[in-house]
């Protein structure tokens, strides 16, 4: 157990609180130095309030999406599937894996201004020109990350499904109830474990996304394509801290509020 | 009895399998065709951006270093997360969880902030980067999966037998090494594995904590960013190929079942 928490104390930790430090320090003449302030914090957060909104609405809507799609999959898979249940799990835990970049990568082939969609619009003659209007959009961002992040979505809100057992549901319908009153009395609140952390999950990875809007975004920018340069050209960590504890506060109250709204989903 | 909403949800369910393997089907198809624009009409099966991978400088170097880099992962993390599972198996149920919740924490954090406080913590205290810093980054997000994985085995573990060796006067290491370690072994396997598909993965943090040189992914976001030649759905393929290889015989050693 001793080095497991070595390991996490010296590179979680520390780092985070070495992080936190530094978000109150400022760089002078091209060096960072120590100080106390908390003029990061107020540029972190009125110099990009369209970007945390353009971020937290993309975030909000892949993680429903997937949220959504994963309910319906997973139900799917467990009551519905019969012999193809386990080929069924298996696509998402093998999708979870496989490469990150190669997923956006294969997006952008499809949705490109030379990708697959465009050439056969442009064979089928629905359009003269290549699209970049659709493609290139927060439109694109979401769908690429919704396909990135469906997996993480499916396999936690399956797994608590898996303990729902079949005479509860058979029971309710032999007392009446409708296949909607099933799903909204007894699978939700039984899945609300899983379907929280598959939001969770969604919700912050897509916040910290940053490769997404580049490879696919057009001119779009997120929160994470305004970080990363802070650390690159534009040399400000400390004002790349204070925006990223901005963000992960932000996050946190987002979490935070779907999970509350979630308890309030209860069987009448 | 089939009835319509049955159906609707067997076609979207239909459609999302699609939606999940078509990329990866894609980026294979496409590294088998001479076709320079990765479209349709593909045109003739051929090898040239299989070549044009095996001929780039940097790919070798690439390979070498994200091998490197997983192993160590894999190996590190299988050892230390089985060191905490273990100890972890001893405690209260209760007591355990909240030690592995806080373990999990770093898999919670988006990549990008834990990349970044990463790079500032080893800039202040003036550690060069390289694969030790790489290494040493990927056990936070790895080495919580073995200490689930294995933490998951151990709980339904009979340690009676253990108790016999010692009983029979096994020191505790030995009766560790003849007993409890082959009964997990696959379980260890498969855990260190899974940690090794995730360090083959892994981007963004590679990307700011490896200083100079290359790992698959950080070749492949060059080759994305400068000019875009199909040879990268060939490195794109090699990189699902090893991260979904490693991940199903993880899968079948463990017998993960979601």
């Amino acid at each position: 157990m001793l080095p497991a928490f070595a390991v996490f104390v010296v590179f979680f930790v520390a780092p985070f609180i070495y992080f936190f430090v530094l978000s109150f320090w400022r760089v002078k003449l091209y060096k960072i130095s120590p100080d106390f302030s908390f003029v990061n914090y107020g540029k972190a957060i009125e110099r990009y309030v369209p970007i945390y909104q353009l971020t937290f609405s993309v975030a909000f809507a892949v993680a429903i999406t997937c949220v959504v799609l994963g309910i319906i999959y997973a139900g799917v898979v467990r009551f519905k599937a019969g012999r193809w249940a386990t080929l069924l799990t298996f696509i998402p835990l093998m999708t979870l894996f496989g490469g990150y970049l190669v997923k956006i990568y294969a997006w952008k082939t499809i949705l490109g201004i030379n990708g697959i969609l465009n050439g056969a619009l442009i064979r089928l003659g629905l359009t003269g020109e290549p699209l970049t209007a659709l493609f290139y959009s927060p439109f694109a961002v979401a769908i690429t990350l919704v396909y990135f992040l469906l997996p993480f979505a499916i396999l936690p809100i399956y797994a608590s499904m898996r303990s729902i057992e079949d005479i509860e549901l058979d029971a309710a319908r032999d007392l009446g109830a409708s296949p909607w009153r099933r799903f909204s009395d007894i699978i939700v609140p039984r899945c609300r474990p899983g379907i929280v952390s598959a939001f969770i999950i969604c919700f912050l990875l897509t916040v910290g996304d940053y490769v997404t809007p580049i490879l696919v975004g057009g001119k779009i920018s997120m929160i994470g394509n305004m970080i990363t340069p802070q650390f690159g050209q534009k040399f400000d960590w400390p004002l790349g801290a204070a925006m990223s504890f901005v963000t992960l506060t932000l996050s946190v109250g987002f979490v935070v509020a779907f999970s509350l709204a979630m308890r309030l989903w209860r069987p009448r | 009895m089939i009835n319509p909403i049955d159906s609707i949800l067997r076609v979207l369910v239909a459609v999302l399998v699609l939606f999940l393997i078509g990329p990866f089907l894609l980026v294979t198809v496409f590294s088998f065709s001479d076709n320079p624009l990765s479209t349709f009409p593909l045109g003739e099966i051929s090898l040239v951006w299989w070549r044009e991978m095996l001929a780039h400088p940097r790919f070798y170097d690439a390979l070498a270093n994200s091998l490197i880099i997983a192993a160590s992962v894999g190996t590190i993390s299988a050892i230390i997360g089985t060191m905490a599972a273990i100890s972890f198996a001893k405690m209260s149920n209760r007591r355990a969880t909240t030690l592995i919740s806080i373990l999990c924490l770093p898999m919670m954090m988006p990549p990008l902030v834990l990349a970044v406080s990463l790079l500032s913590y080893y800039n202040a205290l003036g550690v060069p980067l390289n694969l030790f810093t790489v290494i040493a980054s990927h056990l936070l997000f790895t080495m919580p999966f073995v200490v689930l994985v294995t933490y998951a085995r151990l709980a339904t573990f009979d340690f009676t037998a253990v108790e016999s060796a010692r009983d029979l006067g096994a020191t505790p290491l030995v009766a560790f090494v003849t007993i409890t370690l082959p009964m997990i072994r696959p379980t260890i396997i498969g855990a260190s594995l899974i940690a090794t598909a995730l360090s083959i993965d892994d981007f963004i943090i590679t990307f700011f904590t490896i200083g100079q040189g290359n790992t698959l992914p950080t070749l492949v976001w060059g080759m994305i960013r400068t000019q875009l030649t199909p040879s990268v759905n060939a490195i794109g393929t090699v990189l699902i190929m090893i991260s979904i290889c490693s991940a199903f015989v993880a899968l079948r050693l463990t017998k993960y079942r979601a």
